[in-house]
């Protein structure tokens, strides 16, 4: 079978900058949850953009299904069911929840489909339907969060990438989050979650990716990566002289 | 208080005028970060295509707007495409597009001045030159006919902005482009679209002022100063904000005027510049943006 999401060498940077990914290979499988992790700077967020339309491939195929979608722009890939949720806070802040949530279908024709979904959203987020005429802006950070979040569900999308959900979240607030991402699998959606928070974004997830310096470094079922000594050592930070080395 | 309320009349009928011009200015910024200083220079051209239609034609100003509207949109987008395409996504963004804006406002002036001379030009209509007494109050009837079209061309804008799906995509794009840009709205269209709807803006603009006020060529960098301070005052990209700051300012220009005499009106402006920048920057409606 066809594998969901495949990228084949792929290289990418900003600008005229140097390159973030270095001839990276990766195969998503659908039905399967997948976690990033790594250190700053590693190519994560990159490796999202890169699929999701916003930056442009320099090398290398990215293969949704078997199609090249490389360099196809954001409002192209949305219609294969590519989504992504960027890691800054990206809701429109003077419009309020319900428009949010609308502005997610924008590439959505049918507006019997569009009430359907927003009904199914709002249900996900209880705290969003009491809040549905409040400004975007005025959200708390974890709300606006279920907002982006939601937003991206408007679309049905087959792979949905989350990039580091929890940031600047408190931590029961970023718990909830992470319950709700774990829940997506039951929705027949792909995850692809980065996370700087290297524990909690793999419990949530069925296999973990280990980047490093705009490569895979190692990858493996969860589970396994958490227990992995070396992982451990290394980019899960357990090991407290080991943890500024990862962080570095 | 009779002086104070005809004063205050006098510079509502400008405000709403000069609302239509800023609003163009405002709403380019808005969706693409442009400070188009070349926004006044368009408004200038389009008085030409106005006074020439006026004069050639014998076509009335307010119906030239049907037919400067359209052209300014069509010049808008080929201006768009053409040569804000090329430095999109280029390093110095912002500052490219000042030179650019600027360089443009320098070739629409010489051109002018190239073909239609220096002179001062205003068309005539018979409006423009009649007023009435409305109860104790002068009113001249050229500014109150231009101040209903600009309140029917900002409600129509207001209206596409807020009810149709592109309009709604307009507003997404200025409050997050990113964010519009993940939901599938394709940015460049709606940027392409905006300075088209900006010029065209612009273009009714024009007609108006060309029977409000004599024009020439260079005379579009006093607009494109007061036009600027409207839009500081309010908040820039803020199209409410426009709205306001251009009332609040025609009317304090109004006063100065009828306190201190027509030569001081111009540097009201320039004051209430000065002030916003110091006391609150982002202006009354604008929200702190990171460029």
């Amino acid at each position: 079978m066809t594998p969901l999401l495949q990228l084949q060498d792929l290289t990418a940077g900003y600008g005229a900058g140097p390159d973030i990914l270095n001839t990276i290979n990766l195969t998503i499988e659908s039905g399967r949850s997948y976690c990033i992790i790594g250190p700053n700077g590693a190519g994560k967020s990159t490796l999202l953009k890169v699929v999701c339309g916003i930056l442009k491939p320099r090398a290398g195929e990215v293969l949704f299904r078997g199609n090249p979608v490389g360099g196809l722009r954001p409002d192209q890939l949305l219609g294969t069911g590519i989504c992504y949720v960027p890691q800054e806070r990206t809701v429109f802040p003077a419009m309020n929840v319900r428009e949010n949530l609308i502005m997610g279908a924008y590439s959505v024709r049918n507006r019997a489909t569009v009430q359907e979904r927003m009904a199914r959203v709002l249900e996900m987020f209880p705290i969003l339907e009491e809040r549905t005429n409040q400004l975007a802006g005025t959200l708390s950070g974890g709300e606006q969060q279920m907002v982006t979040l939601g937003r991206a569900l408007m679309v049905n999308p087959v792979l949905l990438m989350i990039d580091e959900p929890s940031l600047g979240l408190a931590p029961q607030v970023a718990d909830q989050i992470f319950a709700t991402i774990g829940d997506l699998g039951r929705l027949d959606i792909t995850v692809l979650l980065v996370e700087q928070n290297a524990h909690k974004g793999l419990q949530c997830a069925d296999w973990g990716i280990v980047l490093d310096l705009g490569t895979t470094r190692f990858e493996g079922p969860a589970d396994g990566l958490l227990q992995d000594p070396r992982i451990r050592d290394l980019y899960l930070g357990t090991r407290r002289g080991e943890v500024k080395e990862a962080d570095r | 208080m009779t002086d104070f309320m005809q004063v205050l009349i006098l510079g509502l009928l400008l405000g709403g005028v000069y609302a239509l011009m800023a609003s163009g200015l405002t709403l380019l910024f808005g969706v693409m970060r442009v400070v188009n200083l070349a926004h006044a220079a368009f408004m200038i051209l389009a008085a030409y295509i106005a006074f020439f239609a006026f004069e050639l034609l014998g076509v009335d100003p307010l119906l030239s707007i049907l037919i400067a509207m359209p052209i300014m949109f069509v010049l808008g987008i080929v201006i768009y495409a053409l040569l804000f395409r090329r430095i999109e996504g280029t390093p110095r963004y912002v500052e490219m597009t000042v030179l650019l804006t600027f360089g443009l406002a320098l070739v629409v002036e010489g051109m002018l001045t190239f073909f239609f001379t220096g002179i001062f030009r205003s068309t005539g209509p018979s409006y423009a030159r009649q007023s009435f007494f409305f109860g104790e109050f002068f009113v001249p009837k050229g500014q109150l006919l231009a101040l209903g079209v600009s309140i029917a061309l900002l409600s129509a804008l207001w209206a596409f902005l807020t009810f149709t799906k592109p309009g709604t995509a307009v507003r997404a794009t200025m409050q997050n482009r990113t964010a519009a840009e993940i939901v599938g709205v394709n940015v460049r269209r709606i940027s392409a679209m905006s300075f088209g709807i900006g010029m065209a803006l612009a273009g009714a603009a024009g007609s108006l002022l060309s029977f409000l006020f004599p024009f020439f060529p260079s005379r579009h960098w006093q607009w494109v100063a007061i036009l600027l301070s409207l839009i500081v005052l309010g908040g820039m990209g803020s199209l409410k904000g426009a709205v306001i700051g251009a009332l609040i300012l025609a009317v304090a220009s109004a006063l100065m005027t009828h306190r201190f005499g027509p030569s001081w009106s111009p540097i009201t402006f320039y004051v209430a510049l000065f002030l916003v920048l110091m006391v609150r920057p982002q202006g009354l409606f604008g929200k702190v943006v990171r460029i």
